[in-house]
């Protein structure tokens, strides 16, 4: 046409990318709450507990309660000396299969694996239950009632049932870690092949699009952001399942195994460690997926 | 261009009828229908909201089946004129894919039907510039206002040379301004490339404006009230709405319109 465009549609990407960017500032500003507030709420947590040593006549090696809260051996919370100290005992030499490192590692991967073949089955079941209402009444409520039965009592079980096939070490985890996430990405997958809208079906019935075509050029494209979004659930989802998997079967390494172990041996420092390389492996699958999300869906504006 | 060229209406609708089933009777949305367009002819369908306007539309594009009567387009039943892709489709939204830029949704019906990859681009180009996108070809729907989708699905529809082009209310969610523009344009791009319009509308004044007739329907039960030639000179600016046969038609169209009501 003749006339020029009335609103330029390159006015909108830079506005959008500074929004984006002022997210960090409120966020630093909490992080740096919690870091001020880390030192009186830590004493306050410990007191109590020193207190009580100090009362039954234990040589703590330090008079007061204030003062012995930050040399307790097992803290509710540790003092920050304590916990780097944890952190080099648990981190430095980090190939050693001891290290927390290395078995955040092996349980990332476990999730990785794991969450590979829950989008695998969620996107097979996702398209027989858009294709099919009658699949859909026959296993939906099953693929539900699979979700109501708790991991911790389906884990051991699983492992044992696999062990017997000779499936051992890496794989029943990530098998566990598949069986919780397979189901956030089936029903957002699902969800995501009924997108399109009416006129963009009628579209692809005016071009007799074959359903192989209407699959692959709308149904699949439209259902991306729908694919990542519930891939996210199922990352945190599947790491709670390898987790939760290494505790309750025999395992040799993981982030479960440490967990089970100084839980045992009461070491807080070290569960508090454990804990922060948990919560960076949750943070960088999530990431990860969100970057994933960035390369593969570029056409969305820019959040 | 407004000269008949073929004796061979390229549409033809006998004693149509389409009966949708309701909770606790039925719904007459369209009761003999009887309408036959020649080639290259302009035609716009008004009416009230009800009145089968786009039943009618989605009748000759073959996206519902009538219960009674018959129609043929292009010669043929609907079903095998869009099994032949005989019509391009222009909806009430643009309906583009959020995910292609603008050179790839024109180029959607192309990839479909599987024609030459190499011809594609450089097609979907030159409706691009039929529509003035031709800057636009890497943007991303979300990048365009409303009226600049809804030319590049004008320029979708017109990608694989279709004779017939079908459009339900394409114009009904923009502005008037925008919307009087792109009237001009359709008229252009009717002129440029002799296809056949089926054009469904609400506004009496963009009837007039584009159509060569206008088929003037009314609702409860869903019928054609009668047909109103256009006989304004082409090629129409806007001048042609000063043009005294124009307040003149659309006179003619409201008592139409007010006969069915009453």
């Amino acid at each position: 046409m003749t006339t020029a465009a009335p609103d330029s549609p390159l006015a909108a990407a830079p506005a959008s990318r500074s929004r984006r960017a002022s997210n960090a500032g409120p966020m630093l500003a909490v992080a740096a709450l919690a870091l001020l507030l880390y030192w009186p709420v830590m004493l306050l947590a410990n007191r109590g507990v020193a207190q009580r040593a100090l009362d039954s006549g234990a040589d703590l090696g330090c008079k007061t309660a204030l003062a012995c809260a930050t040399q307790l051996r097992n803290p509710v919370i540790p003092a920050p000396g304590q916990f780097l100290e944890g952190f080099r005992a648990l981190t430095i030499p980090p190939t050693a299969p001891t290290s927390a490192p290395y078995n955040m590692l092996v349980t990332g991967g476990e999730t990785l694996l794991g969450l590979s073949l829950a989008s695998l089955l969620g996107l097979i079941l996702a398209t027989l239950l858009v294709r099919s209402r009658s699949f859909e009444r026959a296993t939906l409520p099953w693929l539900i009632a699979s979700q109501t039965v708790p991991i911790v009592a389906i884990a051991p079980m699983l492992a044992v049932l696999l062990g017997q096939y000779g499936v051992q070490g890496f794989l029943p985890k990530a098998i566990i870690a598949a069986y919780i996430a397979f189901f956030p990405v089936a029903i957002g997958m699902a969800q995501g092949l009924r997108s399109p809208d009416p006129l963009q079906l009628d579209l692809m019935r005016t071009y007799r699009a074959s359903p192989g075509q209407v699959f692959g050029l709308l149904r699949l494209p439209a259902s991306l952001p729908y694919l990542f979004t519930s891939l996210k659930v199922a990352a945190t989802a599947a790491l709670v399942g390898s987790i939760v998997a290494e505790i309750s079967t025999i395992s040799f390494s993981g982030l479960g195994k440490m967990l089970a172990e100084n839980s045992r041996a009461s070491d807080t420092v070290a569960l508090w460690v454990i804990m922060v390389y948990s919560a960076v492996l949750g943070i960088a699958l999530v990431a990860l997926i969100g970057w994933l999300e960035k390369g593969v869906t570029r056409w969305r504006p820019a959040r | 261009m407004t000269q008949v060229s073929s004796t061979r209406p390229i549409v033809s609708v006998r004693d149509l009828g389409m009966v949708f089933p309701v909770p606790g009777g039925q719904t007459v949305a369209l009761q003999d229908a009887n309408l036959e367009i020649m080639p290259g002819e302009f035609i716009s369908l008004i009416g009230p909201s009800g009145c089968g306007k786009t039943t009618l539309l989605r009748l000759m594009a073959d996206l519902v089946r009538p219960t009674s009567g018959s129609l043929s387009v292009n010669g043929e039943t609907p079903d095998a004129a869009r099994q032949k892709r005989a019509y391009g489709y222009v909806f009430q939204a643009p309906a583009l894919m959020d995910w292609r830029n603008v050179l790839s949704n024109v180029k959607l019906p192309l990839e479909v039907m599987n024609l030459p990859r190499e011809g594609r681009d450089a097609r979907a180009r030159e409706m691009l510039k039929l529509v003035g996108l031709e800057k636009f070809e890497r943007s991303y729907p979300w990048q365009l206002s409303g009226g600049m989708q809804q030319r590049v699905s004008i320029a979708r529809a017109l990608a694989f040379d279709p004779p017939l082009l079908f459009m339900d209310e394409p114009f009904g969610a923009l502005d008037e301004i925008t919307r009087e523009n792109l009237n001009l344009e359709l008229l252009r791009l009717w002129r440029e490339t002799g296809k056949t319009v089926v054009f469904v509308t609400h506004s009496i004044s963009e009837a007039v404006f584009l159509s060569t007739r206008v088929v003037v329907m009314t609702a409860r039960p869903g019928k054609i009230e009668g047909v109103v030639n256009i006989d304004l000179p082409h090629p129409r600016g806007e001048d042609s709405r000063e043009d005294p046969r124009f307040f003149q038609y659309a006179t003619e169209i409201r008592e139409l319109l007010k006969k069915g009501h009453a």
